[in-house]
């Protein structure tokens, strides 16, 4: 009845025709994506409902007989509200476990050399797309304003001032002014709940376009059955009803998972950092900044430089350079990893050992970095975690390196 | 004749034609750029402060920063051997340049480049702020030697030596704490004696 009444306004057959009767290829990790989205739409919709209630401030107002910031004061009110901690919480796992389903489907991506042509851009696409998320992320590490907030807010902005020549102006823009200061929180407020998600549903709505136009790699187990059949068709299964219907039911299965890790596992409790006072914690970021975090603490102190009248300092090297050079090595692996025939089947990683060994060694580094956020509770040494590092990711590269070449030595030979 | 001239010249002109307006439409979008970078100076407003600069003056008193006491004199028959707090100066609180950590240790402990003059029966203080990230630094207390206790900040785990001039034991920090002078008033309480002996906060 009701699609009857909008198709003959709309013309929604053809829509449903063209559209939705799309074949999508069906393979378990093709949904890491699919959990990215997902956690967006959760982090918009439980967004909103924080919106609402948040004073983008850092002004000292009156809560319980203290003088704390309104945005501190308006979180803790939101922890009061019922279900509001849990709301907080939901949204705050949902940026947890998009970054990391970002970051899982980014692997996939890259081991099966889904990068490939045509597809470099679409690769692009998707590193706009982390690289926003993570912006995101940061941006609202700081909207609480508790103690935690500000330290690790102020950081980042001794991060950013520490930038050669532009390091002054640039933290002045970005921080509105001095941190700590009262420009900051409005400044952040409007960067997370307005240009970042408009940003990221556009490039979210580029990276469909394009998977619809250009089509989803297929798993090579699909190459055989279609030479047999003869035809350029995707095999898979139609977005409607299907995959749809297995879409829709993984979406509230995710929820239900969120739902129940929000309720148990506490995130970021404001009312335990309180508001902003001298002292500060001993304290570890989010997982995904780990990585940056583990760096500095290896990065030796003493390992400054002056080029052209600017100082280049450790700070530099791993809060700005190294995040920048490892995106900037990441954009341009399709682009030395060429191929002169559009490839439209995901590769078997073992079949590839440069590639593969290049990115396990280069997954062992980042997460040796992470287990370097944690020297000072394991008791190493940064120099010798250096040390560790850079032996483990070394290693890791060159003997899964020897190893795949031995394997395919084998295949072919018995081939 | 004139025909086949004037269809020429249409087409020359109509090359020309597009390349001026291309370049029109350039310029203008570059001048609309160009106006925009005034807007950029000022979402970047001026710095107000310019970094950590302290307030505190010789003869100011020392106050507990943080704690039940907060806003209180510190007096010395409070603090036993190995401990340390953090001060600020009296009425000047809002001041973080203002943080200092005020440890006590053995007299004897202490060696260059501390500044012995501006110690006190045991006491020594430091600017709290760590000179890596702006951290506030932590006193890790070693209770059975206390004068092996030492300042660490717990951002990034820089390590500092109270008795050797905050000098940098370990981390990413690239400079000592800057010293600054404290001694005992005869009712117990202390005073501030001299600005601080170096730069302060993050050295960026």
């Amino acid at each position: 009845m009701v699609f009857k009444w909008l198709d003959e306004r709309l013309e929604l057959r053809e829509f449903k025709d063209h559209f939705l009767s799309k074949t999508f290829p069906a393979h378990p990790t093709f949904l890491l994506g699919e959990i990215a989205l997902f956690s967006f739409i959760t982090l918009v919709v439980t967004g909103v409902f924080l919106g609402f209630l948040y004073e983008p401030s850092s002004k000292m107002v009156a809560l319980f007989g203290a003088m704390v910031p309104a945005a501190y004061a308006s979180v803790v009110r939101i922890d009061l509200l019922p279900m509001g901690m849990i709301i907080r919480r939901i949204h705050h796992w949902s940026a947890m476990i998009m970054i990391a389903a970002i970051l899982a489907h980014l692997m996939r991506v890259y081991f099966t050399a889904s990068y490939r042509k045509p597809r470099e851009l679409n690769w692009l696409v998707g590193l706009g797309l982390w690289t926003i998320t993570m912006g995101g992320a940061f941006t609202g590490y700081l909207l609480p304003y508790s103690k935690f907030s500000v330290t690790a807010t102020s950081i980042a902005y001794y991060i950013a001032k520490s930038v050669p020549w532009i390091g002054g102006w640039i933290s002045r823009l970005l921080f509105a002014g001095t941190f700590p200061s009262d420009g900051t929180v409005p400044r952040f407020f409007f960067i997370h709940v307005m240009l970042i998600p408009i940003a990221l549903i556009g490039l979210i709505g580029l990276h469909m376009l394009i998977l619809v136009k250009q089509k989803h790699t297929e798993p090579i187990s699909n190459k055989s059955k279609k030479e047999a059949d003869g035809g350029r068709r995707l095999i898979g299964i139609p977005i409607w009803p299907e995959q749809a219907a297995i879409s829709v039911s993984f979406y509230f299965f995710l929820l239900f998972v969120v739902v129940l890790i929000a309720t148990y596992i506490p995130l970021n409790p404001i009312e335990t950092y309180g508001p902003p006072s001298p002292g500060t914690p001993v304290m570890r970021p989010d997982w995904y900044f780990l990585i940056v975090y583990g760096f500095l603490k290896l990065i030796p102190g003493d390992l400054s430089f002056s080029i052209l009248g600017g100082k280049i300092t450790p700070e530099t090297i791993g809060g700005v350079i190294f995040p920048t050079f490892t995106i900037a090595v990441l954009a341009l692996i399709p682009f030395l990893d060429r191929v002169k025939e559009p490839q439209n089947y995901m590769a078997n990683p073992l079949h590839r050992p440069f590639m593969t060994s290049f990115g396990v060694g280069g997954g062992i580094f980042l997460g040796m970095l992470v287990v370097a956020g944690y020297i000072d509770v394991l008791h190493i040494a940064p120099q010798r975690m250096l040390v560790y590092t850079i032996v483990a990711s070394i290693g890791a590269w060159g003997i899964s390196y020897a190893l795949l070449r031995l394997y395919n030595k084998k295949r072919k030979g018995g081939g | 004749m004139v025909d086949e001239r004037a269809g020429g010249k249409h087409t020359n002109s109509s090359i020309s034609r597009r390349r001026f307006t291309l370049a029109v439409v350039i310029a203008s979008i570059a001048a609309a750029f160009g106006s925009l970078l005034s807007f950029l100076k000022v979402l970047a407003p001026k710095q107000k402060g310019g970094g950590y600069v302290s307030t505190i003056k010789p003869r100011d008193r020392l106050v507990y920063a943080r704690g039940s006491n907060t806003g209180n004199y510190i007096n010395i028959s409070s603090l036993n051997t190995g401990d340390a707090v953090l001060a600020y100066p009296e009425g000047k609180t809002s001041n973080p340049a203002n943080l200092v950590q005020l440890i006590k240790l053995d007299e004897k402990v202490y060696k260059s480049p501390t500044h012995l003059n501006l110690t006190d029966q045991g006491l020594v203080a430091y600017s709290a702020i760590c000179t890596h990230l702006g951290c506030t630094v932590s006193w890790v207390e070693n209770r059975k030697t206390p004068d092996t206790s030492y300042t660490e900040c717990f951002c990034h785990n820089s390590i500092f030596d109270p008795t050797r001039g905050a000098k940098v034991l370990g981390g990413p920090a690239p400079i000592p704490l800057a010293q600054i002078g404290v001694k005992v008033r005869d009712d117990g309480t202390l005073i501030f004696t001299s600005g601080f002996t170096g730069p302060i906060g993050p050295q960026v």
